[in-house]
């Protein structure tokens, strides 16, 4: 049976494989696109940009938000310092982060196609399907090539994972102690790297616990050490600007929406990754990629719902999702599964005969569920084909839409009049005989003035308690900024009400789908 | 015996205080994740009992986190019968 099927395997694959690889060349278009705009594209890319520039001077951002500049990061070091070396060489600008983004999603996918081809029995072009399938998922295309630390946590996250569920096993101690390190990484990166970590050490506990015990020592010695230094060298503002003020409210909308948003267009590789859990759970033992995408689902999931959090959440879980979804149709393909004496009388070879098609066409189904493509010019064709038309911007389709609450409202290409909006802000800047208060840090940079505070990072303080702003509002009351220039309102409330009283609207520039409102000195 | 204190003294014999570290079996992991969901449980319910200044009953939040509890305590349950498997 399965040789008959076999040419309509190969014919399905290539669609498949087809289906894509269009996405990773949309994936490719906007990362290029994004590469040569250098201003803010996601808000918070310039604060990440303002933290690199510290690392390149050997400074810490973790600092007095009380005192001029009235600037803070609420970020883990590892991926600023990763960009440091390109501020010496070129100075600040968005590229070389973008790139560091877009690179890290490009070697995921390599570990995620690695541990499929690896642990599910050799199979190179469903390990090939399963890399690109991470490539097309809207929440990583999203965040992949942007100035920001999330992409490059999971890239340490899935490197540590896909090493330690072959060293651990093996008691390869130079393995295990390469794929902690790399674990290490990821929460220097990013603090939600924080569910790897609890499922792999979950993973280690079941399988060896006394071995496991003396690994987590040793990493939380590592790990404390680091986070001692960091507090000691920047005066105990590492623990109430990355720590403290990082709690944020949690609306239970955006994370039901998200979730369900997550389930939507991932479905075709969840019911397979699932699958997998439950035979683990129940016929085999649980492979660390099983733990890893139940937990990281879970608290993934209930994380998105904080404020300022999104779909990025989930990208992890995506990431082990196509590893569990990959061996699964590895050894369905290969009838290489091992079931039990009261299941032996199971079908396999004829379930194996119906995956060479089944398979394929959940990997089509699949990159139509995360389908993103620009519909106008050379695409015009391709949409009329696929009956769909632009519904993120005129000339953009993405089939997530902006519906939920928490989904980056980014995606899309920017034009040359994105490009000539942001140079005209800064021209307003050059303009201005005094400092600029802006809600993007882009524009001051590009202008050569001081980055003037971080509007999240104040805002987050301020419900905490831990931001008085006496020296920020005096200067908002006195008028000592030129311009300032507001995107979303992110400033807290005492700060939104001083720029009221003191300042009027000027004009609204439009830039990457957003009105950037520029305010004046009210006249004494 | 009854089955839950059979599986408490069974999760007493963890291999690697023997010095042998062998891993957890699915008995073991189905009692640690039916108490686990069981405290979690107790946990979010007590949030309701013991802040008697709010308004509204369970919310939203809290049901979502009661489900995910239940879930895990009844995934452990099922997986006790197991018995020595390695989880």
């Amino acid at each position: 049976m399965s040789g008959k099927l076999a040419p309509l395997h190969r014919g399905l694959m290539l669609c498949a494989t087809a289906a894509l690889l269009f996405a990773f060349f949309v994936y490719l278009l906007y990362t290029v696109n994004l590469l040569g705009f250098p201003y803010d594209y996601d808000q918070g890319e310039g604060f990440e940009l303002v933290d690199s520039v510290f690392f390149s001077r050997g400074q810490l951002p973790y600092r007095d938000t009380e005192a001029y500049p009235f600037y803070a990061s609420n970020y883990p070091p590892l991926f600023h310092v990763m960009a440091a070396p390109f501020v010496w060489l070129f100075g600040p600008a968005y590229w070389y982060g973008r790139l560091l983004g877009f690179v890290g999603s490009l070697i995921s996918a390599l570990a995620i196609a690695r541990a499929v081809y690896r642990d599910g029995g050799g199979q190179k072009w469903i390990a090939l399907l399963s890399g690109l399938a991470f490539l097309s998922s809207n929440f990583v295309y999203h965040i992949g090539p942007l100035f920001r630390q999330h992409t490059m946590m999971v890239t340490f996250e899935v490197a540590a994972v896909v090493l330690l569920a072959s060293a651990f096993p093996r008691r390869d101690k130079g393995g295990i102690a390469l794929g902690l390190l790399l674990l290490l990484c990821a929460g220097y990166t990013k603090q939600l790297a924080a569910f790897s970590a609890l499922a792999v050490f979950a993973w280690m506990l079941l399988r060896r616990p006394g071995s496991a015990l003396r690994w987590l020592a040793a990493f939380t010695l590592a790990g404390g050490l680091i986070f001692l230094w960091l507090n000691l060298a920047s005066g105990g503002e590492w623990w109430r600007q990355a720590i403290v003020a990082n709690v944020n409210d949690f609306i239970h909308e955006q994370a039901l929406g998200l979730s369900f948003l997550w389930l939507k267009l991932h479905l075709a590789l969840l019911v397979p990754a699932a699958l997998l859990l439950l035979y683990e759970m129940y016929l085999d033992r649980l492979s660390l990629y099983s733990i890893w995408f139940a937990l990281t689902a879970l608290l993934g999931g209930v994380a998105s719902g904080t404020w300022g959090a999104g779909d990025s959440y989930f990208v992890t879980s995506i990431a082990a999702a196509c590893v569990l979804s990959g061996i699964f149709w590895s050894r369905t393909l290969a009838g290489s599964w091992r079931m039990p004496g009261f299941l032996r009388g199971l079908p396999l070879g004829r379930v194996s005969a119906i995956a060479m098609l089944i398979a394929p066409l959940l990997y089509l189904a699949y990159a139509r569920a995360t389908l993103k493509t620009p519909t106008d010019g050379a695409f015009s064709s391709l949409a009329t084909v696929l009956g769909i038309s632009g519904n993120t911007r005129d000339n953009f389709y993405d089939s997530a839409t902006y519906r939920v609450g928490g989904y980056a409202r980014i995606g899309y290409l920017l034009s040359p009049d994105d490009l000539a909006a942001g140079d005209a802000i800064v021209q307003l800047i050059l303009e201005a005989d005094k400092p600029a208060m802006s809600e993007d840090a882009g524009f001051s940079l590009a202008a050569g003035r001081d980055v003037i505070s971080n509007p999240t990072q104040l805002r987050n303080l301020h419900k905490a308690g831990l931001f008085k702003g006496e020296a920020l509002l005096k200067m908002i009351e006195e008028r000592e900024f030129g311009v300032v220039i507001l995107r979303a309102l992110f400033y807290p409330p005492p700060v939104l009400e001083a720029l009221d009283q003191n300042y009027e609207a000027g004009r609204t520039i439009r830039m990457n789908d957003f009105d950037y409102l520029i305010l004046y000195p009210r006249s004494p | 015996m009854p089955p839950l204190f059979t599986g408490l003294a069974a999760l007493t014999k963890l291999g690697f205080m023997n010095g042998d570290d062998g891993g957890l079996t699915k008995r073991q992991l189905g009692i640690i994740l039916s108490l686990l969901g069981a405290l979690a449980l107790v946990a979010i319910l007590a949030i309701d009992a013991l802040d008697f200044g709010r308004q509204g009953g369970i919310g939203p939040a809290q049901s979502l986190a009661l489900a995910v509890a239940a879930i895990t305590a009844l995934v452990g349950l099922t997986l006790i019968p197991l018995g020595d498997a390695p989880a």
